[in-house]
């Protein structure tokens, strides 16, 4: 009898693990397999290095290189914006403000990460679009600042507590030896607590950048989504936005919808090398520090 | 080198304060905005006006949110809480586990759009599935399931090894002692998991967009019917410059709902220390 309900209990442990292996591994080469087409006729060079998208032209166009560095643009403008002011906030909170408000501030930025992004996309829209027409006089709001502005915000929630925890650390460790031989505050702060940290901020800030490169529904709703060169002011469609709004339009099986599926297989790979480096360098961060 | 000081004294107190500034604005903004449109029948209506929605009446995206939030959560959590198991309590080989862990993280950092891609094309126009609760729910669900896996092995990581392999030791089954020791003394953290995963998912709407969400439509009667979603018909009142005023209150509902989703689970877990 028990040794029954051990084999079922094996059993769907085990069934459940192989379901979610098979789905996740369907997915991968799915992906890598419908781009493939796209690989065969579009060479390296016309797909990342020319100049124009318009796959519905008669003499179709397809390149990734405006999206690309529209994306990268967005995405580093925003981990830029982020990171000196979530690392600033995460100080302040570590060191500055009563245990207890500290903590619910913390609990409220981190329910910001919560908050689905078509919600700050609306609010981006209404508030940071028209701020922008309206003080720098831009015909249209939308463009690469805007993105970059609200990406931002939508990053400090993981960049504060990310940040916070490596402060946190480093307060345990040398706050009371450098508190005890009379050093300020302050002083401790910045000579001891943030170089001891800085290690662990840049993972985060490289943690941030891969989510800010997959982020769409907001950053869709406030760039203006034109394929073309960025500028800081004017419009730019990232490879997410660009997958989301061809996905309903692009023919199936065509080379149109198989250059869709490669942009999201660069994708991938973008971010699994970034977050690969940045584990890198968190666990050889560990080793030193200790 | 006073100077250096302030500076640096002006960098944190300034940042401190925008930061937070920025949170408590995102709330209040939405809160007074949006409680403006609520009313019950903005909650509990269909949605009415010409071109319907503009008037209000956003119950049938509620309900689809809820469903498919639902759908999707004991999917993926079932889904989720076996591979966990499996990876940290029954795989002997280490080789097989570390490709699992691989796959899953490198599924984790897809972008959602992406996922809402693949389910498109392989279940919608691949294998002829109508756009459907159920499309849209497979959808979410392999989305969520790297999400919610990762952080559930994390939590039985750190149940005490001593306690399982006592156990073990006295006798007692692999399974038995899975069920009545370790997943009761992790059950806070798996529930968290599960309620980011479950807000993950009702917050998406790139995934959703064709797999399953439609402008219009009633409350859902079966699996095989398409819904209406809340953060799609958010982004179609605001894209399609419908209504901005209705747009407050469908974000605000929206924002309700997963705060609320998430405020419970952290409090179910604080009691579980109690």
């Amino acid at each position: 009898m028990k040794d029954r309900r051990e084999f079922i209990f094996r059993f769907i442990v085990v069934t459940g693990a192989a379901v979610s292996s098979v789905l996740v591994l369907l997915v991968f080469f799915y992906i890598l397999g419908e781009s493939l087409i796209f690989f065969r006729t579009v060479s390296f060079p016309e797909f990342l290095f020319g100049s124009t998208w318009s796959p519905l032209s008669p003499k179709p166009e397809y390149s990734f290189l405006p999206m690309i560095l529209a994306t990268m643009y967005i995405s580093l403008l925003a981990t830029a914006i982020a990171s000196p002011l979530s690392a600033g906030c995460a100080l302040f909170l570590t060191f500055n403000s009563h245990k207890k408000i500290s903590r619910f501030i913390l609990s409220c930025i981190d329910m910001i990460a919560g908050i689905p992004s078509v919600i700050f996309g609306f609010i981006g829209l209404v508030v940071l679009v028209k701020f922008l027409e309206r003080h720098l006089h831009m015909t249209a709001g939308e463009s690469v600042l805007a993105g970059s502005i609200l990406l931002s915000v939508m990053l400090f929630p993981y960049m504060v507590t990310g940040c916070a925890e490596a402060f946190e650390n480093g307060k345990a460790k040398y706050y009371a030896a450098s508190q005890s031989l009379g050093v300020s505050k302050w002083y401790t702060m910045r000579k001891i607590i943030l170089p001891c940290a800085s290690n662990a901020i840049f993972v985060n800030m490289l943690l941030a950048f891969s989510r800010a490169i997959g982020e769409t529904m907001a950053v869709m709703m406030v760039t203006g989504n034109s394929p073309i060169f960025p500028k800081l002011l004017g419009r730019a469609e990232t490879i997410p936005s660009l997958i989301a709004l061809e996905m309903g339009t692009a023919e199936y099986k065509s080379i149109h919808y198989s250059s869709l599926y490669a942009a999201g297989l660069i994708l991938i790979i973008t971010v699994f090398f970034i977050q690969l480096a940045a584990h890198r360098l968190n666990s050889a961060g560990r080793r030193n520090t200790l | 080198m006073k100077m250096k000081d302030s500076l640096f004294k002006l960098w944190v107190l300034l940042s401190g304060s925008i930061v937070t500034a920025v949170a408590a604005g995102i709330f209040l903004y939405l809160f007074f905005k949006g409680f403006a449109v609520i009313s019950p029948e903005f909650i509990l209506g269909s949605p009415r006006g010409i071109p319907l929605g503009t008037e209000g009446g956003i119950f049938p995206a509620i309900a689809g949110s809820l469903m498919f939030g639902a759908i999707a959560g004991i999917l993926g959590g079932a889904l989720s809480l076996c591979t966990a198991v499996y990876l940290v309590f029954y795989c002997k080989n280490k080789k097989i586990s570390s490709y699992i862990l691989h796959a899953l993280q490198c599924l984790a950092g897809i972008p959602s759009v992406v996922v809402g891609l693949f389910g498109y094309s392989f279940l919608i126009v691949g294998m002829r599935m109508p756009k459907s609760l159920l499309s849209a729910s497979v959808t979410l669900t392999i989305m969520i399931i790297p999400f919610i896996t990762i952080r559930i092995k994390k939590a039985l990581e750190q149940t005490s090894e001593e306690q399982f392999i006592g156990s073990l030791s006295l006798g007692i089954p692999r399974g038995y002692t899975i069920v009545k020791l370790i997943i009761p003394s992790s059950f806070r953290y798996i529930m968290t998991s599960l309620s980011l995963g479950v807000v993950f998912a009702m917050g998406a709407a790139a995934p959703v967009m064709f797999t399953g969400a439609v402008i219009i439509s009633g409350v859902p009667s079966s699996l095989s019917k398409p819904f209406m979603a809340l953060p799609y018909h958010l982004y179609i009142l605001v894209n399609e410059g419908l209504s901005v005023e209705m747009a407050y209150g469908t974000a605000l509902v929206l924002m309700v709902i997963v705060l609320l989703i998430n405020i419970i689970c952290r409090l179910m877990g604080s009691f579980e220390d109690i």
